[in-house]
Parts: C-alpha cells; sequence; structure tokens
C-alpha cells in the first residue's frame, strides 16, 4: 500500500532526474525556485542523497533501487566536478559583485525603509524620482565630457559681476558661463599644429541629440515593459475583490501603516460591495439630466479657467517684455514665474473643490478627472510659453530665450520648493485635503523634467540644475513624510498608476519637447554674435555644411550616401511607417488569437470541473446503493476504493479526493 | 568577505548560498538577528547542525512581524511541524521567500499556504472568512465579510466547486502586478 511518503519519494527521485540533465545554473535555479524546506534542497543540490525519513523501515524497503540511481548520480557527479567547481567560482565572484553594487546603488537603504512604513505606492513615487534621476545623471555626464570640457579650454575671462540675485534670475553673471548657450563658440576648436580638430558646431547638435535619443529610448522601453506587466487581459479576469483580498502588502511593518492599511482596505471593499449594490440601481430620468448638466457644466468651467489662465499668462509675457526693455530692475523678471507658480498651486485647488458639486460613482472617477483638468491646465500653460518664446526669439535672439527658458525651470524652482513648503502645507492641510498626494507629486516631476528638456538645447547645464532638484526634492519629501507621517488616504494601485505616468512622461511630455526642438532646429534663425551657431541662416545648415565637406573626401562617401538617400529621402520613412504598421498588426492579431484560446481552455476547466462532480455524484450513488442493499462488504469495498485512487500517481488530489467526496456530500443540496 | 566567520562550515555556507536567495553577507546577517533573537538557545557554533528551535513568541516579536495580520501563518507554514517554532533553516527559508528575489511563482504558492488557514490544500469559505477577518480587523460586519467571501468565490473560482485551489489562486493572483512587490 502506497503512503504520502512513499509518493514524496517517488516525486522526488524523478525531480532529481530531471535535475540531472540540465546546468549547474539552470540546476541551482530550479532548486532554489522549489517550494520545499531547506532540508529538501539542500539534499537536492547534493545530488539525490536519500533524505533521513523518520520511518527507515519503509525506507529500507526502497533503498536497493535508489542505491543504484544514487550511484550513477555520484558517477555523474565525479565526471563534471571541476566545471561544476568553476561554475561555483564564477556564481560566488557575481553574488560579491552584485552586493557591492547593492551597497553603493542610491538610497537603497532609505528607500526600504520608506516603504516598510508607507507602502509600495508611496515607494513608487520615489523609484520614479531615482529613475528620473539616471536620466538627468547620464544627460549631464555626455553634455559634460563632450560639449562643456572643450567649451573649457577655448574659455574667455568671465567680466560681468556676481550677485546674490543671479541664482533666482539666472541671468547677469551667468550669462557669460558655460551655463548659456550664447557663450559656446562656433570655431573649430584646434589644439597644436597637427591635434584633432573638434567641431564645436557638430558635437553640440550630436551631444544633444544623443541625449534626447538615449531618453526616447529608454522611455519607449520601459513604457513597453510596464504596459505588459499591467494591461495583458484587462476585461477577462477584473477580480477586482479578490485582489484586493490577495493582495495584502507584506512589506509593510511599521504598526501605524498597517492600521492604516488595514482601514484603507475596509473603506475600499465597502465601495466594492456598494458598487455592486448600485450596479442594480438605476436613476430615474430626471436624476440622469440633472448629472449630465453638472458634469457638462463642470468641464465647461474648468476649460473656462484654464484658458483664462493661458491668456493671462500670454499678455504677461508680452507686457514683461516691454516692461523690461524700460525698467532695468533685474527683480522683476521673477514676475512672469511668480505669476505661472501662483496659478499652478491656485487652480488645482479650486478644481478640488467640484467634487462638493459633482457626484461621481465611483470614487476612482473622481480622481482620474481632477488628474486629468490639472495635465491639461499644465499643459496648456507650457503649451504657451513654448509658443510665446519660439515667436519673439526673432526679436530678441537667443540669449533672452535662454533667460526665459531658466525663468521656466524657476518656475518650478519656487513653484514646489519655496511655496509647498513653506505656505502650501499650511494651507492644504487646513482645507483638509489629502497630504502626500502622489497623483500630484509625480505630475510636478513630470512637469519639471519636460522643462529641461526643452532647455537642454540653449543650456546645457540644465541636468545639473534638474539634478540638484531632485536630490534636494528627494530629501525634503522624506524628512517632511517621516516627521507628518501622512501616507496617501486614498487606496492607490500603485504599477497602474505608474504605467499611466509613464505614458504621460512620453507621449505629451517629450514628444512636445521633439517638437519644439524640431521647430526650433529647422525653422528658427540663429542669433548672429553669439553661440555655437552664429552667422548660419538656419541650425540644421551645420549638418548640410558638414555633409558637403564629407562629399569632398572619397573615404566618406558612405555616409553621404546614407544621408541622402535614407534619411533625406521621403520613400525610405514611408515604407518603413508600412513596415512598421504591419508588424503592429500581426501582433494584434496574434494577441486577440491568444486572448480567444485563453477563454476556451477557461471554458474546459469549467467543464472539466463539472464532469468531476458528475462521476462523483454518480459513484455515491451507487456507493448509497451498495450500502443499502449490502451493509457489512461496505467497509472492504470502501479500502479498495482508495486503494485505486491512491495508486494514481502524479495526482496529487488522489488522497484529498476522499476528503472531497465528505465535503461534497455534505453540500449536497447546493450542488 | 573573507572566511572569517566560525559559525558555519565552508559547505554549510555554500549550500545555503545554493538553496536560498541571498549571498554569504547577508546569510550571516540573518543568523545574527535569529541568535539575537535568543541568545541562551542559539549557539554561535552551528558547525555541528544542533537542532535548536527558536519559539513562535520570539519569532512573533521581530519587527517585520510584529505589526503583520497574519504573522502567526506565516510562522506556522515555515516551521518544521508547523507550530510556529521555527529553526534556523526555517527561518532562512522564510526570509528567502519574503526577499525581493524570490520569483512570483514561488511567493504565490506560500501565499496559498499561509491563507490556508485549516491546511487543506483547499481555500474554503471558513478560509476567506479568517483572511477578511484579519485583513480588517473588526472593521466590517459579518454580514459584509460573507458577501465579499462569496464574491471572491464567484470570481476566482474556476472550476466551480465551491472553493480555491493552487491553480485557481495562481490565476488570479499572478495576473495582479501589485502581488507582493
Amino acid at each position: 500500500m502506497l503512503s504520502d511518503d512513499h509518493v514524496n519519494e517517488i516525486i522526488i527521485d524523478k525531480l532529481i532526474a530531471s535535475l540531472i540533465p540540465m546546468t549547474s545554473r539552470d540546476r541551482i535555479k530550479a532548486i532554489r525556485n522549489q517550494p520545499r524546506t531547506m532540508e529538501e534542497k539542500r539534499n537536492l543540490s547534493r545530488g539525490g542523497l536519500t533524505s533521513m525519513t523518520e520511518n527507515e523501515g519503509r525506507a529500507k524497503a526502497l533503498d536497493k533501487e535508489k542505491s543504484k540511481q544514487t550511484h550513477r548520480i555520484l558517477q555523474l557527479n565525479c565526471c563534471v566536478q571541476c566545471l561544476n567547481s568553476i561554475s561555483r567560482a564564477y556564481r560566488r565572484s557575481k553574488n560579491s559583485l552584485s552586493e557591492i553594487l547593492n551597497s553603493i546603488s542610491l538610497w537603497q537603504k532609505t528607500l526600504k525603509i520608506i516603504g516598510g512604513k508607507f507602502g509600495t505606492s508611496v515607494l513608487s513615487y520615489f523609484n520614479f524620482l531615482r529613475w528620473l534621476l539616471k536620466f538627468n545623471i547620464f544627460s549631464f555626464i555626455v553634455n559634460f565630457s563632450f560639449i562643456i570640457i572643450p567649451q573649457f579650454t577655448v574659455a574667455e575671462k568671465n567680466t560681468l559681476q556676481f550677485t546674490g540675485l543671479e541664482l533666482f534670475t539666472g541671468v547677469g553673471y551667468f550669462r557669460d558661463t558655460v551655463m548659456y548657450y550664447g557663450f559656446y563658440t562656433n570655431s573649430t576648436i584646434q589644439h597644436g599644429n597637427s591635434g584633432a580638430s573638434y567641431n564645436m558646431q557638430l558635437a553640440y547638435i550630436f551631444t544633444i541629440g544623443a541625449c534626447l535619443t538615449t531618453c526616447f529610448f529608454s522611455l519607449l522601453f520601459s513604457m513597453a515593459k510596464y504596459f505588459r506587466d499591467n494591461f495583458i487581459n484587462p476585461h477577462i479576469y477584473s477580480g477586482g475583490i479578490t485582489k484586493l483580498i490577495f493582495c495584502w502588502d507584506f512589506t509593510v511593518t511599521h504598526e501605524k501603516a498597517v492600521k492604516l492599511k488595514q482601514k484603507n482596505l475596509s473603506t475600499e471593499i465597502r465601495e466594492n460591495l456598494s458598487e455592486l449594490r448600485q450596479e442594480n440601481a438605476k436613476l430615474t430620468f430626471n436624476q440622469q439630466l440633472t448629472r449630465f448638466s453638472t458634469y457638462v457644466m463642470a468641464w465647461v468651467v474648468s476649460t473656462g479657467v484654464a484658458i483664462a489662465c493661458c491668456a493671462a499668462v500670454y499678455y504677461l509675457a508680452e507686457y514683461n517684455l516691454e516692461f523690461l526693455k524700460t525698467h532695468s530692475n533685474p527683480g522683476a523678471v521673477l514676475l512672469l514665474p511668480f505669476v505661472v507658480s501662483c496659478i499652478n498651486l491656485a487652480v488645482p485647488c479650486f478644481y478640488s473643490m467640484f467634487r462638493l458639486v459633482e457626484r461621481y460613482e465611483m470614487p476612482r472617477h473622481e480622481v482620474y478627472i481632477l488628474l486629468i483638468r490639472n495635465i491639461l491646465l499644465k499643459i496648456t500653460i507650457v503649451g504657451i510659453l513654448c509658443y510665446y518664446w519660439l515667436n519673439n526669439v526673432a526679436l530678441s535672439g537667443e540669449e533672452s530665450v535662454g533667460d526665459l527658458l531658466k525663468v521656466g525651470v524657476m518656475v518650478w524652482v519656487l513653484n514646489s520648493v519655496c511655496f509647498h513648503r513653506i505656505i502650501g502645507m499650511q494651507l492644504i492641510t487646513s482645507l483638509g485635503l489629502p497630504e502626500f498626494d502622489i497623483a500630484r507629486n509625480v505630475l510636478e516631476l513630470i512637469y519639471a523634467q519636460t522643462l529641461v528638456w526643452i532647455g537642454i538645447f540653449f543650456c546645457p547645464l540644465l541636468p545639473l540644475i534638474q539634478m540638484i532638484m531632485l536630490f534636494i526634492m528627494f530629501y525634503t519629501k522624506n524628512i517632511s513624510l517621516m516627521m507628518n507621517f501622512q501616507p496617501p488616504s486614498k487606496a492607490w494601485r500603485a504599477s497602474q498608476m505608474m504605467t499611466f505616468f509613464i505614458l504621460l512622461l512620453f507621449f505629451p511630455s517629450f514628444t512636445g519637447v521633439l517638437c519644439t526642438l524640431a521647430i526650433t532646429i529647422w525653422r528658427l534663425k540663429p542669433s548672429a554674435d553669439c553661440g555655437p551657431f552664429r552667422g548660419l541662416p538656419f541650425f540644421i545648415h551645420s549638418i548640410y555644411s558638414w555633409i558637403d565637406t564629407l562629399s569632398t573626401r572619397p573615404g566618406y562617401l558612405w555616409v553621404v550616401w546614407i544621408y541622402r538617400n535614407l534619411i533625406g529621402s521621403v520613400h525610405f520613412f514611408f515604407i518603413l511607417t508600412l513596415i512598421v504598421l504591419i508588424i503592429t498588426y500581426l501582433y494584434w492579431q496574434i494577441t486577440e488569437g491568444r486572448k480567444i484560446m485563453i477563454r476556451l481552455l477557461h471554458e474546459q476547466i469549467i467543464n472539466e470541473g463539472k464532469d468531476k462532480m458528475f462521476l462523483i455524484e454518480k459513484l455515491i450513488k451507487l456507493q448509497d446503493m451498495e450500502k443499502k442493499a449490502n451493509p457489512s462488504s461496505l467497509v472492504l469495498e470502501r479500502r479498495e476504493v482508495e486503494q485505486q485512487d491512491a495508486l494514481h500517481l502524479g495526482e496529487r488530489d488522489s488522497s484529498l479526493d476522499l476528503r472531497f467526496r465528505r465535503s461534497v456530500q455534505e453540500g449536497n443540496p447546493r450542488a | 568577505m573573507g572566511n572569517k566567520q566560525t559559525v558555519f562550515t565552508h559547505e554549510q555556507l555554500e549550500a545555503y548560498q545554493d538553496c536560498t536567495f541571498f549571498t554569504r553577507k547577508e546569510i550571516m546577517r540573518l543568523f545574527y538577528r535569529y541568535q539575537d533573537l535568543a541568545p541562551q538557545l542559539v549557539p554561535l557554533d552551528y558547525t555541528t547542525c544542533p537542532d535548536v528551535k527558536v519559539p513562535y513568541e520570539l519569532i512573533g516579536s521581530m519587527p517585520e512581524l510584529k505589526d503583520n495580520p497574519f504573522r502567526q501563518r506565516i510562522a506556522q507554514v515555515f516551521s518544521e511541524d508547523g507550530d510556529g517554532h521555527m529553526t534556523l533553516d526555517n527561518f532562512l527559508d522564510m526570509f528567502s521567500v519574503m526577499s525581493e528575489m524570490a520569483p512570483r511563482d514561488l511567493k504565490a504558492y506560500y501565499a496559498f499556504k499561509i491563507y490556508d488557514f485549516n491546511n487543506d490544500d483547499y481555500i474554503c469559505a471558513w478560509d476567506l472568512e479568517q483572511t477578511v477577518t484579519k485583513l480588517t480587523r473588526g472593521e466590517l460586519s459579518a454580514q459584509e465579510v460573507s458577501l465579499v467571501c462569496e464574491k471572491v468565490l464567484d470570481e476566482a473560482d474556476g472550476d466551480h466547486d465551491g472553493r480555491l485551489s493552487l491553480e485557481d489562486f495562481r490565476n488570479m493572483i499572478l495576473r495582479a502586478p501589485d502581488f507582493l512587490r
């Protein structure tokens, strides 16, 4: 008669047999992933020596068979022992390398503490911040090595005076430093008579281009990865409540945080249950009409406010320019950023007042609508400012474009560092709005990063400023969280929101920046007396003239060919787009096919379950009939049935079928 | 990073490294935490493989587990005899599975065992009720709790046998991107 232990032994032997042909790396991975106790795993890794079971008697009976197997296994091990030890040494060194990398990874310990106290949703904000920081570090390093260092070698002396106000306004002393595009030389730097020459114009364009291209590709890949993880089957398994129940965040360790989480969970469960009840409740026509009209009115008001703000900003910017021309007060430059910061602070608060008027069925929709309104506001303001700068460059030259762009960054600085910290916290707490609003904070980060990307062409040191700002922001947010302990009060789906934010970062933000830059490079006339592109009719002419020089050299004709026929021709891009569209369509069809297959398999599982229940009911009926006919032989037959069932190896639920039968009997009226 | 430690033999430490997701330093750190829980019980020399179990009360007082509503189940699942008293092997196993390097499959398996209060390899309605009560700590009424359990069984029970098997659980959970991150 076979028992659980014996079944277990046979399963282990099968496992060992399957592990032998694997490479040692795969074997270790497979062993680690086994849901077994440490002792069993150790035995597996030693190559299948028999584990000491408690019932030695039973084990001895099977020892002969097993010893043959072990002998074979030991022989194999002897042959590949040196290979094993080499791979082991390699794995050890890889482990120690990853240890070192972990210890120097930025803020690793702080992030763990934050995750423990506040949960994964707050942690995702800080992870996003760290991710943006990596972008900026990379851009800074590239810019520094290829643009700034060569510029330093031919730098002229700075004759302007330095006053403290420059740190805020960014003009004055800084105008003649590497911060500004205007400072860069347009010449070809050459050291010594036979030294290699360094064309500053090309270096400038190509470096900025390289930064942005890398950002583009890494954004694309991150977005694809998040998308794949989170939106594979949105409609098949909605499983709202189940996920709530089973996705308890085990990383949260602080007592208050746990209590808060429990409270949040119960609130969400209640909301979910009420959603269920409300699904059946229907509103009367009048109620629907009133609700619809409130929505429409709210949207009209919010869009109206946004447009009014944009118009105000535009006229202020124009007025500002004239004001600056007539007056020479350096502090006056701060007027525009001040106004934009106030708008960015006050209008979102105003938008959140709408929730008193509008009633949504699900609180989640409220959050989304608020987010969308805020995003629209910010995008339109940035768009208006860009439009204004691009149109007015002809009047004032890129020096002031650089100024204004630097001003844009200062907008963000004032917005987040000063106002939120000092004034905002008091205001917001008194209004009773949530403290650490993840959505708003992430939007701020995205907004800032957009400004940096816009400005990077005119101020190559912007990534450095952004880096410093991100550092400061990390520590201030951290400290304010620890001191106030106000984690977000609304329950949150961390990873879905992250996907949404990265999508936001990519789509309006980065593509907008690319469009602006494209317009700048192809359509704007560089200023005539400063900057690396002085004297050219358009920025892009630097590339044209480079291609022309190359075409005179026989060794580089292939570059010219690529430029003229691939990058410069429309047909190539047309064909490329067609191919990409076709591939996308094919993948989409494959996904659809897989969805259908999943649905069919799911139905099959349900049918199998029904079959099983039917057969078992039949079996019970037969047993009952026999019980009535022959009460004495009942016990023997039961045992026979047990044995037959237990012989089905590999089916774990063999011994559990008995229990199942019992429970089915209990639950028979329901079935 | 050297071989200066005297707690384990070289082979023992290597075996631990092979069987868990931890590096040598992390294993030593975990050992010292284990030792700190019960300094009189746990010897500083494990080369002779002593049979030492730290009682559940001390394990449950660790800062990582102290406020976790499922700490008792976690200790029971990972302990050898299911009573919550853990040897060093169990301790390392527990942390290895809960670490961020463990694959989701493995975590799903153990999460299933944690939520299975009566250890019958299925999550039945009673198990669900226990889970929900522990999660919400008495905030929901009894009627709401049973409503929730009904809804969960509706959503997740794939083969419609009135309880969740490991496959049902896995199906549901591995689609949730927030699971045990």
